[in-house]
């Protein structure tokens, strides 16, 4: 009974948490070019006026990809908030990843193959590095559900900083932020228009948001367990890693798909060796 | 309750999508300076997108020849409901200097039907701000006729 | 109950020699499905009552059936010899000698010849009849019409069906006595069978590449037969007996024993085509479509991976248990970067079993409870997923003629139920919460107390989606509307249409195939089931809530998405110079220029030709290491 409040929780309060976060984000991006910005509320507004617009699609599998793109996200969040397993979390989370990248393929488009194409790209960097950080909590928890970190009394970045790192590697793939925008770049009018989602509109493209909003908490959420034991100090964690997410974004150029793969996959899962071979060994 | 607040987000969220038709980029500079830290369009929720299927308002700049009619058309065509066009600068209205030019068709109104026409040579951000302002009236006004 | 087993090993051998002797094909179709359905029924009933101890096999016609087995050992070495010879390859002669001269040294001076049960029925026996005697049937089945129209391509004077369906149907036969054999003997005897009979299937259409891929898979198969005959003699020399439970449940016994499992699961390694022998899976792709399936999907090489199983506990806790878990996670990671350069349908396929069969192999080196139930599960929906892709493939092949993804591009819109069913069959390869990735979970969680593997897994796992994930998305597209609709063989949409559904439905009841099959194979399970979730000690997976939650979501969206006309639907965006729907644009003189899209197969980081003899070198290093850790 608990975890199933605790999953409508994570359901309802994941996507406002999400759309916030991401209006924020804005502001914060606005604040650096000493700009105003949109209002914090921005991207409610957005999704909202995207449902109701007319409903456009090249085919039907793009609805259909759209929705188990959102449905996949929201179950991969009720998972993380019913303290389920965190290696099933990210394979649920990799059924949206997949999904998506597949309705993209299903339109005669260019903008949208290289984007998916691209982002299947995305997926191959940062998976390796979250299952190995996943194998970091493992090795110090005795477990993979998200309950055992609870008990922990030290927290797990003591334990796990160069996985730490790794992982901000990841997550900075994983919500597309520069230098790592190449699937979907951040800003029209480039050589890729809008890539994985160009041929998503309207109500889809709303979805497709809704469930990025999701991808954010889940994301922040696995941040968040590495400073379990004490609140404060798991606020601060997150609001530094989101601000340096933030700063990262925006003071670098988009690169190509080969620096990311070569440079994730060599010092990302490098750090992720190093640190796992201190647990092994500890 | 769900639906007044997509009626409110409309006019608070107005993706643009800008296209150049033929223009001297005399009116592009100026529509791009909207976007700098000076104007900021972003206050509003303007988003400058690349891709008419995530578009509200369509930007269209320079007079229309024979040539890009069609590209005009399509882009217009893949813009879903509701969708304002706003033509921008002496070109955009009526063709301009160049209304006279064999190759050329004329204003953007010749092709597809616009909502607010923006003067000016070039237009002044201002202008284009204000036209985008009256634009956003306009479609909830068309909406609430389709309603 | 040996009725049921007369009937699994001999009924197939038996409709074998009919349909080669009665060139009729209405006869022909009958024994296929006849055999297919009592080999099916046959499988459940030994199921149904359950495992059973080693039990002697009396003798026919007075002969002991020990000395029936050794007597068509020899013949079946002279005729891989004469093989040999015909195609004159040294390799084959000289291994198929050296097995021959071993054999009989091992059998006239080395043994004595004390009666040893012939048969035995455990769990993993009884899952693996089972995937066999009904995966297999499908797959005979589903070449009734395939070959008939295969044969149509070729132009044949006379038909080579009969000879085809002999290899095919003594294939089945051989698979049912090796999962079921406890005299090692005997396991040498079916393993013999298998290498001949894909020899046989593989050359089958006797084209000049054809030839030369079924030789090269003979020599691999050989060398592995050698080493299985090197392995059972040091093996003996150190238990003395040819009982292979008495040896399981003796466990390590030293070097020199450990050594010679190691040789048999160098055999297991040759079988299940693992680095650096992949290449005769590979060159196996020439056959015809259901031969692809039989061997790579629930026969041949789930030979290989059983018999490193079967051992399993004979190296528990040895060096030579991490070699093997070394060695097969190797081989999984290798293959799915090979996978990623091909566009090639059926190479895809072949990456990915060699791939996959790896992990399993890896899993039986972890040798923990919870790495076996991985393995063995892994077989079970590897083999479902597995042939439901070659049958999907080999029936594209024949509608479009050809086996390139690319070429495949679109596929929905002519034939939407092929297309339908092959996407769903790549899903279940692939994500959760189908039963290849559940074992997929299983194994990371296995694997997590040994660095090496676990990092080889993270990164073949990521491979992986890339090139399902890849393949999966180019078969969708528009379909116009009143398109005609496709046609589809009875005999051919039946073997598709269980499949899948199996693929689906037995996912679904994983729970209940765990608590049932698995669980007993233990003393102490790996997980318990609740709520219809696996739950172990590291962690759960909720199969059924998942299936609910996910089901749900995905029916909801099909019914949203199969609303799509009353959308407006538009071409994609191609800045705006887009003509029509037909995927073309306004070029230069206003002409329409035709665009395409291809999929991105990484070239330079992932070239075949170029990785291939690296992986092969590190294999046979690794493979050395795993032998010599042995020692």
């Amino acid at each position: 009974m608990e975890t199933l409040i605790l999953v409508i929780i994570g359901l309802v309060a994941g996507p406002l948490l999400g759309g916030l976060i991401a209006g924020l984000d804005r502001r914060v991006t606005a604040w650096f070019q000493s700009r105003q910005g949109p209002p914090i509320m921005q991207a409610f507004y957005d999704v909202a006026k995207l449902f109701g617009k007319e409903k456009m699609v090249v085919n039907q599998w793009q609805i259909l990809c759209a929705w188990v793109y959102m449905i996949a996200a929201a179950a991969s969040v009720g998972l993380f908030f019913a303290q389920g397993d965190l290696l099933l979390i990210f394979f649920v989370q990799a059924v949206g990843a997949v999904f998506l990248v597949m309705g993209a393929m299903s339109a005669k488009s260019p903008y949208s193959q290289v984007g998916a194409q691209r982002e299947l790209m995305q997926i191959l960097a940062y998976e390796p590095v979250l299952i190995l950080v996943f194998v970091g909590i493992y090795l110090v928890t005795g477990s993979f559900s998200i309950e055992a970190v609870w008990q922990l009394d030290q927290p797990l970045l003591a334990k796990m900083p160069l996985l730490y790192l790794a992982l901000g590697y990841a997550l900075t793939i994983k919500l597309r932020k520069s230098p790592f925008d190449f699937s979907t770049s951040h800003h029209g009018h480039q050589e890729l228009v809008k890539g994985v989602l160009t041929e998503y509109s309207g109500p889809y493209l709303a979805l497709i948001e809704i469930a990025h909003w999701y991808e954010t908490v889940l994301v922040l959420g696995l941040c968040a367990l590495f400073w379990s034991t004490n609140v404060a100090y798991m606020a601060v964690l997150l609001l530094a890693t989101y601000m340096l997410e933030i700063l990262v974004d925006n003071t670098m150029a988009r690169m190509t798909w080969r620096w990311m793969l070569k440079r994730v996959w060599l010092l990302g899962m490098g750090m992720s060796v190093v640190n796992l071979i201190w647990l092994y060994a500890g | 309750m769900f639906g007044s607040f997509i009626k409110k987000s409309r006019a608070k969220s107005p993706w643009i999508i800008h296209f150049d038709c033929g223009s001297c980029n005399g009116c592009d500079i100026e529509v791009l300076a909207c976007l700098t830290p000076l104007y900021d369009v972003e206050r509003f929720g303007v988003v400058n997108v690349g891709n008419p299927k995530h578009a509200d308002v369509l930007l269209v700049t320079g007079t229309v020849n024979h040539r890009n009619k069609k590209v005009l058309k399509n882009i217009y065509d893949q813009m879903p409901e509701p969708k304002a066009v706003i033509a921008i600068g002496a070109c955009g209205n009526t063709g301009g200097v160049f209304r006279e030019a064999y190759n050329v068709v004329g204003g953007v109104d010749q092709v597809i039907p616009v909502d607010v026409y923006v003067p000016g040579c070039p237009a002044k951000p201002e202008a284009i701000i204000d036209g985008v302002v009256v634009g956003l009236g306009k479609f909830a006004q068309k909406v609430e006729e389709a309603d | 109950m040996s009725n049921l087993l007369f009937l699994l090993i001999l009924l197939p051998a038996v409709a074998a020699l009919v349909c080669y002797f009665v060139r009729s094909s209405a006869v022909r179709t009958l024994t296929v499905v006849a055999t297919g359905a009592i080999l099916t029924i046959a499988s459940l009933a030994l199921l149904g009552q359950g495992t059973f101890e080693p039990l002697a096999v009396g003798s026919f016609l007075g002969i002991s059936s020990d000395f029936l087995v050794t007597i068509l050992d020899f013949a079946l070495l002279g005729v891989i010899f004469a093989y040999g010879i015909k195609h004159k390859n040294l390799l084959i002669q000289g291994f198929t000698l050296a097995q021959a001269v071993l054999l009989a040294w091992f059998e006239l001076v080395v043994v004595e010849h004390a009666a040893v049960p012939a048969l035995v029925g455990d769990q993993l026996s009884l899952i693996m009849v089972l995937v066999v005697s009904i995966i297999g049937s499908l797959i005979c089945i589903f070449a009734i019409p395939y070959m008939k129209e295969h044969e149509e391509h070729l132009h044949l004077k006379k038909s080579r069906q009969p000879r085809f369906f002999l290899f095919l149907l003594l294939f089945l036969g051989a698979m049912n006595g090796l999962v079921l054999s406890n005299n090692i003997l005997w396991l040498y005897f079916f393993f013999e069978v298998t290498t001949l009979c894909s020899f046989m299937l593989i050359g089958h259409d006797a084209t000049e590449i054809a030839t030369k891929n079924s030789v090269r898979a003979l020599w691999m198969n050989s060398l592995g037969g050698l080493a299985f005959v090197v392995g059972m003699m040091l093996v003996y020399s150190k238990t003395a007996t040819l009982d292979i439970s008495a040896i399981l449940a003796a466990g390590p016994q030293g070097a020199l024993m450990v050594t010679g499992i190691g040789f048999l699961c160098l055999a297991g390694f040759t079988k299940a085509a693992q680095i650096p022998f992949q290449s005769w899976l590979l060159g196996a792709m020439v056959a015809p479509t259901p031969v692809s399936a039989l061997l790579h999907s629930s026969t041949m090489v789930k030979a290989g991976v059983y018999v490193v199983l079967r051992f399993a506990p004979a190296y528990v806790g040895t060096l030579l248990s991490d070699g093997v878990a070394v060695c097969g996670a190797f081989t999984f990671v290798a293959c799915a970067a090979l996978c990623i350069g091909q566009s090639n349908g059926k190479k895809i396929l072949a990456y990915s079993t060699v791939s996959n069969l790896g992990l399993i192999i890896c899993c039986a080196g972890i040798n923990t409870p919870l790495a076996i139930t991985a393995a063995v599960m892994l077989i079970i929906f590897h083999a479902i997923s597995k042939s439901l892709l070659f049958l999907c493939v080999g029936t594209i092949e024949q509608a479009i003629g050809s086996r390139d993804i690319e070429d495949m591009r679109g596929l929905y819109a002519k034939y939407p139920r092929t297309a339908t069913i092959t996407i769903i069959g790549i899903l279940t390869m692939l994500l959760p919460p189908f039963g290849v990735l559940m074992s997929k979970w299983m194994a990371i969680e296995a694997a997590s107390s040994n660095i090496y593997v676990i990092v080889m897994l993270a990164m073949g796992s990521a491979l992986t989606v890339v090139y399902w994930a890849r393949w999966g998305g180019s078969l969708m597209a528009t379909r116009a509307e009143g398109a005609v609709p496709e046609k589809q063989a009875a005999l051919i949409r039946m073997p598709l249409t269980v499949l899948c559904l199996g693929a689906v439905v037995l996912s679904m009841a994983s729970p209940w195939i765990y608590n049932s099959m698995l669980a007993p194979m233990f003393n102490a399970p790996p997980f318990t089931v609740s709520l219809g979730s696996l739950d172990a000690a590291t962690g759960s997976f909720a199969v059924v809530p998942l299936f609910i939650v996910l089901g749900l979501g995905a029916l909801y969206a099909v019914k949203a998405a199969s609303g799509f006309r009353k959308v407006k639907i538009v071409a994609p965006y191609l800045s705006g110079s887009n003509v029509g729907e037909e995927g073309t644009y306004i070029g230069p003189m206003n002409g329409h220029v035709p665009f395409a899209a291809g999929n991105m197969y990484l070239g330079e980081l992932f070239a075949e030709g170029k990785l291939t003899p690296i992986f092969n070198a590190l294999a046979v290093a690794l493979i050395v290491l795993m032998l010599g850790g042995a020692l």
